[in-house]
């Protein structure tokens, strides 16, 4: 194509048209809009709250196919979310209670994070009684990542009225705060027995009093062990041990190992367990 | 994908792992693994030409959000010419695989570099992951620093805020220019593993 500019009109229709031209055709950057993958909501399991609380509310990540967010602990890449809650004077919001987290990635680069919905929730506790309604606000600073990692950030506002009725109605999301409670990581029951041992590579967990297929250990500290690694169980006459490979970059002696098990990717117990060295 | 590029890619990856005997994990206090690669101008590289010399190692990829902050800020540019100034090498090593986020080609980057302003001592063009893989490298940015024995200083985040937030970048602790500065002046380094933040090394499947 060659452009005549021995005519000023045709020229500037020549503009004009390639202006156009570039604006309509995908994949120029600065029309398109940023595509999300994600959809988040500030949800509370009630319709209304009691004059002195607590009352539990959450931060509902809804997820495309494929993408996810992080744990607590991110893994290998990534980053956890982070929310910052603006509240009414005198409120105290509770930490975020996580539910168990599924393995991520694949190769040498393994993550703990949450694909497709997740609710993490906490409580919300006044220090003295409320009359009027409650107003919550949340900033949420998040990354979701597929093959590509896309950060995002979105401010979640929530009204509530006050009710000093005996029974409150739940809201549309109490289904989702029940299920998302079943997902927490619980106590280890009692008649379980755990113990740990370090070695020169690897801590090895040892249980006694209970039976699984399937565990996986998924650590509160970052940094400890290969996340890549494969997790040998291994039973014997007393029950049974999981082997977790150190990292290589560990070369601090660890005290107490913490994290959450799965057992059959079904019953999920918080661990804190001491080290000893073997 | 057009046979001349899957046959260069071919040569490097082969050159790559001819080049590597065995597969060491890159431990901080122990030697670090020396390596053959090539860069976005031809020209090959051997760790071990770097003899006598600080190396600086930074896995990147320009897509990734953790690495475009260290990027769109000037701030990975700014550490490249300051420490290259003082005779440090400084290699960029892109181990995104064909196909997948931040691979691309040697004149692609040349240009990246060139309206970047970036300055480092080259670009390592690893797209068959041989590289990323021997120094285990899982996130960008991920850093590592070797000194003139050839021993790996540090290994781990470029600094101590891992977000994805240009503001973040002024006051954080910078582990790169801590570790170097400590080193020349003759002292051990005081923090030589850190957890590496950024998004995964994209190897291929």
């Amino acid at each position: 194509m060659t452009l005549h500019s021995n005519s000023p009109r045709s020229a500037s229709l020549l503009f004009l048209a390639l202006a156009l031209f570039l604006i309509f055709t995908p994949g120029v950057s600065a029309q398109s809009p940023a595509e999300t993958h994600e959809n988040i909501q500030l949800v509370s399991e009630e319709k209304s709250v009691r004059p002195s609380g607590p009352f539990w509310v959450g931060i509902l990540f809804q997820l495309d196919p494929g993408w996810h967010i992080y744990w607590k602990n991110p893994g290998d890449s990534g980053e956890p979310p982070k929310i910052e809650w603006r509240l009414p004077p005198g409120f105290r919001a509770g930490a975020i209670r996580w539910p168990r987290p599924i393995l991520l990635g694949k190769g040498s680069v393994r993550d703990y994070g949450y694909e497709g919905q997740v609710l993490l929730m906490t409580t919300l506790q006044p220090d003295h009684p409320v009359a009027t309604s409650v107003a919550i606000a949340a900033t949420v600073k998040y990354i979701v990542c597929r093959e590509v990692c896309v950060p995002g950030q979105t401010d979640l506002k929530l009204l509530l009225p006050v009710s000093e009725a005996t029974n409150i109605e739940t809201t549309g999301s109490s289904k989702l705060f029940n299920s998302t409670r079943a997902q927490m990581p619980k106590r280890l029951p009692p008649q379980w027995n755990v113990s740990a041992v370090s070695t020169a590579s690897n801590f090895v967990l040892t249980f006694r009093g209970g039976t699984a297929q399937e565990m996986r250990f998924f650590p509160l500290q970052p940094g400890v062990i290969e996340n890549a690694a494969p997790q040998t169980l291994a039973s014997d006459k007393n029950g049974f041990s999981l082997t977790l490979k150190k990292s290589e970059q560990l070369a601090k002696p660890v005290s107490t190992l913490r994290g959450v098990i799965v057992l059959d990717q079904d019953r999920a117990y918080e661990i804190a367990v001491p080290v000893k060295s073997s | 994908m057009n046979r001349r590029l899957i046959i260069w890619i071919a040569a490097v990856g082969f050159t790559v792992a001819l080049a590597l005997s065995t597969v060491w994990a890159a431990r901080v206090g122990e030697r670090a693994p020396d390596f053959t690669a090539t860069d976005s101008n031809g020209r090959v590289h051997k760790l071990s030409e770097y003899s006598g010399k600080y190396v600086v190692l930074e896995w990147h990829n320009r897509g990734c959000p953790y690495t475009a902050k260290h990027y769109d800020s000037g701030n990975m540019q700014r550490l490249q010419r300051e420490w290259t100034a003082r005779g440090i090498i400084w290699l960029t090593v892109i181990s995104s695989a064909p196909g997948q986020q931040g691979y691309i080609t040697a004149a692609d980057e040349n240009a990246f570099l060139k309206q970047s302003n970036a300055a480092p001592t080259a670009v390592l063009l690893d797209p068959t992951g041989a590289l990323g893989h021997l120094y285990d490298a899982k996130t960008t940015p991920q850093m590592f620093i070797i000194d003139p024995h050839g021993t790996l200083i540090y290994n781990g985040a470029i600094d101590d805020r891992a977000t994805t937030d240009v503001a973040d970048i002024n006051g954080a602790k910078n582990y790169v220019s801590l570790a170097l500065g400590e080193a020349l002046a003759g002292k051990p380094v005081g923090t030589s593993s850190t957890r590496p933040y950024g998004c995964s090394v994209k190897y291929p499947n």
